[in-house]
């Protein structure tokens, strides 16, 4: 029945423990939502089979459009900044640093903190009466009065922007510190002998060198962001006036109201635009062949 | 790794669990702060000892979505835990709606039950749905006024301002003779945070004809007059009167408005009975000096409270609905509803505790509530209430904060709402 040898299938035991994991917890509830998303599953209606009625209702729904514009304009503006502030720190911790160890970890603890925990710190940061921007703003001289932070949409959106870099650019820095310390030493030196500058070396030999890692975190990076959920339930809860809902968000507003079919089909979506994305970054790198 | 001698003995382990037999428990499935949940440890302990039930309490978080959850899950799935439940008055429509809840009629007529000692306009508007009895109050909230009696005094205001133009001025001269000591000061606190309270407050505002949530012929009414004056109001106490400070619609919710209170920094605030017990407190700043009055109207209009507060339900899908009758008896007795009170300042639902004596003496602004609560009025017991509240809190949310006028956002929520009712018929 099978081309494989004995010996052949051996891998497949040592992966099935993993197979069943994604399967159980990944897999099935992902087929669960799918179908859910096809059904009117509310909790005080009977249930019944609408097929796409939850999608075309959807469409129409201009508080959806305007949280999925939210989302991807969201993931714009926050994906780069984490990226570009991630590699910087990778690339100073890669150096020769006094107390590099301690630098190395503190750069990380922003990681570790939970997002709803560091979300509420910056909820305190931005009060408008008792918040430590406000008070060093003031003290410094830099403005009048004190500032309503989270008041215009501007601002919400930009302290959304910021504690979200703040806590998942160490994740980029994490994964790029790795790919550093992996790049052979030799190559370097052998730059610096050919009398290449630091800009040189770090833009002709060490960043092509570690493009694949930087794809892994730019493609971990969006997919998070996309489900962005847990640092604006927190700071804004989608103020003011729903300009920073996500969708994430929405889809848990309509899971509460118990809309549990509309709730899935804005996370179907979700879903299928995560995947069309990771299919995109996929191709565009080559992943494959090259790590 | 032998998976053919592993399948079976899963099997025979999942057949032995969901076989083994189980002794009937209660299980009360409840939040709230820490304080709330050891006070109810202790009730529920006393309600074993006496009656001879087995029970036990499920806690759950502080915050109210969380707890709607952690309900919600089970009753969906139609699991037989929790039997018992707090519910806000809130999402009684869409439990009730979705046949979770238990018809207490049937008890209550079987043993005679006297519901007199409740508030009926709180039966009939929060607890009855589609003629059945499906939940009860266990405590009440409702919006008042909290005022600084020291500071009305200080500047010879005899009453409390009644309706809104009076309550301007008074507001506007105070706050610009008290910024002389206190840059910070600023007259009211109120919530309009883009979170249900600030429907709540909402409904408090719109005391003019026509006002508040209409709902006629499967349409809603948000569009209207009064809905414009109240909406226009509350943006006008932040911008145009600036008697209300600015972050009033991005974060304040009760907990900010009552700390801006209590630290001194306001004259009048907008919140639940919760607060006078905080305000009272050893370490308030304001503490003695703080007096509660019923929320300015309209000209010409009376005062409107919105109802809030926590009711007690029964499962439908309980397999120990007559222990959980005794248990809900028991939470709404005179005893519990006085050591509940008199442990952590809630209102009690049932009106006889408010003439006690003891509880009189440790809350003397009860007597002034009882009457806010047989005028408090409840948002619309609608299945997708919370659907609708999230709409219009975002489109009001966005009117207080002058980013859209009332009138195209009331006519953008209702298109929305409409648009979703059409959904759930």
């Amino acid at each position: 029945m099978s081309v494989l040898s004995k010996k052949e299938y051996r891998p497949y035991y040592f992966i099935a423990p993993l197979l069943v994991f994604i399967c159980l917890f990944i897999l099935l509830p992902i087929v669960g939502t799918l179908f859910t998303s096809l059904m009117r599953d509310v909790t005080f209606l009977p249930q019944k089979f609408i097929f796409l009625g939850n999608y075309s209702d959807l469409l129409r729904d201009e508080g959806f459009w305007r949280s999925m514009r939210f989302t991807l304009f969201f993931i714009a503006v926050a994906v780069p900044l984490e990226m570009l502030l991630g590699t910087a720190f990778a690339a100073l911790l890669d150096m020769e640093l006094p107390m590099r160890g301690f630098l190395r970890a503190c750069v990380l603890i922003p990681w570790a903190i939970p997002s709803a925990i560091s979300a509420k710190i910056w909820q305190l940061i931005y009060n408008y009466s008792y918040g430590l921007a406000n008070f060093l703003i003031t003290h410094l001289g830099l403005s009048q009065g004190p500032v309503n932070w989270l008041g215009s949409e501007g601002g919400a959106f930009a302290a959304i922007v910021i504690a979200d870099v703040w806590k998942t650019a160490p994740f980029v820095t994490l994964l790029v510190l790795a790919g550093l310390q992996a790049v052979p030493h030799d190559l370097r030196l052998q730059a610096k002998i050919d009398r290449a500058n630091f800009a040189q070396i770090f833009f002709r030999v060490t960043l092509p060198l570690i493009k694949p890692v930087l794809l892994v975190a730019l493609l971990f990076r969006t997919i998070d962001s996309l489900r962005i959920f847990d640092v604006i339930y927190v700071l804004t809860n989608g103020g003011p006036g729903g300009s920073t809902a996500s969708a994430s968000l929405y889809a848990y507003k309509y899971f509460l109201g118990g809309d549990f079919g509309y709730g899935s089909a804005v996370s179907v979506l979700l879903f299928a635009v995560a995947f069309g994305m990771s299919c995109l970054y996929v191709k565009v790198s080559k992943f494959e062949s090259e790590i | 790794m032998n998976l053919k001698l592993l399948l079976p003995l899963f099997l025979a382990f999942a057949l032995a669990a969901g076989c083994a037999p189980e002794k009937k428990e209660l299980v009360f499935a409840v939040g709230g702060a820490p304080s709330e949940l050891d006070e109810w440890e202790s009730v529920i302990e006393d309600f074993s000892r006496e009656k001879g039930i087995k029970a036990r309490l499920l806690r759950q978080p502080t915050d109210s979505d969380q707890r709607r959850q952690g309900i919600l899950i089970p009753l969906k799935a139609r699991v037989r835990n929790p039997d018992v439940f707090l519910m806000d008055i809130a999402w009684i429509g869409q439990f009730a709606a979705s046949g979770w809840l238990e018809d207490l009629n049937p008890y209550i007529n079987k043993e005679g039950y006297d519901l007199g000692k409740f508030w009926k306009n709180i039966l009939d508007s929060a607890d009855t749905f589609g003629g059945e009895l499906v939940a009860m109050p266990v405590y009440i909230d409702a919006g008042v006024l909290y005022y600084r009696r020291d500071l009305l005094e200080k500047y010879g205001v005899k009453k409390v301002p009644e309706h809104w133009d009076e309550f301007i001025a008074v507001a506007a001269r105070i706050q610009e003779k008290e910024r002389a000591q206190n840059p910070k000061f600023f007259a009211f606190v109120w919530q309009g945070a883009q979170y249900e309270g600030l429907v709540c407050d909402f409904l408090e505002f719109a005391t003019m004809e026509g006002g508040g949530i209409g709902l006629s012929g499967g349409k809603i009414k948000l569009d209207t007059p009064a809905n414009r004056a109240a909406a226009g109001l509350m943006r006008d106490l932040i911008f145009k009167h600036k008697i209300s400070p600015p972050n009033v619609f991005t974060d304040m919710k009760e907990e900010e408005a009552r700390l801006f209170f209590q630290s001194g920094n306001a004259l009048f605030e907008r919140n639940w009975p919760y607060a006078w017990g905080l305000h009272q407190a050893g370490d308030s700043p304001v503490k003695g000096k703080v007096g509660i009055a019923r929320i300015p109207a309209f000209p010409g209009r009376s005062s409107v409270s919105t109802l809030g507060g926590w009711h007690i339900g029964i499962s439908r899908f309980s397999d120990a609905k007559s222990e959980a009758w005794e248990f809900l008896k028991y939470a709404l007795s005179r005893g519990t509803q006085k050591k509940l009170s008199l442990a952590l300042g809630w209102n009690p639902a049932r009106k006889d505790v408010y003439s006690d004596p003891e509880v009189l003496a440790k809350y003397p602004h009860f007597r002034a509530l009882s009457e806010v609560f047989s005028g408090a009025k409840s948002r619309p017991q609608l299945p997708y209430y919370t659907q609708v509240s999230d709409v219009l809190q975002r489109y009001l949310n966005s009117a207080v904060a002058a980013k859209t006028d009332p009138a195209s956002a009331f006519g953008s929520a209702e298109k929305e709402i409409n648009a979703m009712m059409e959904r759930y018929k």
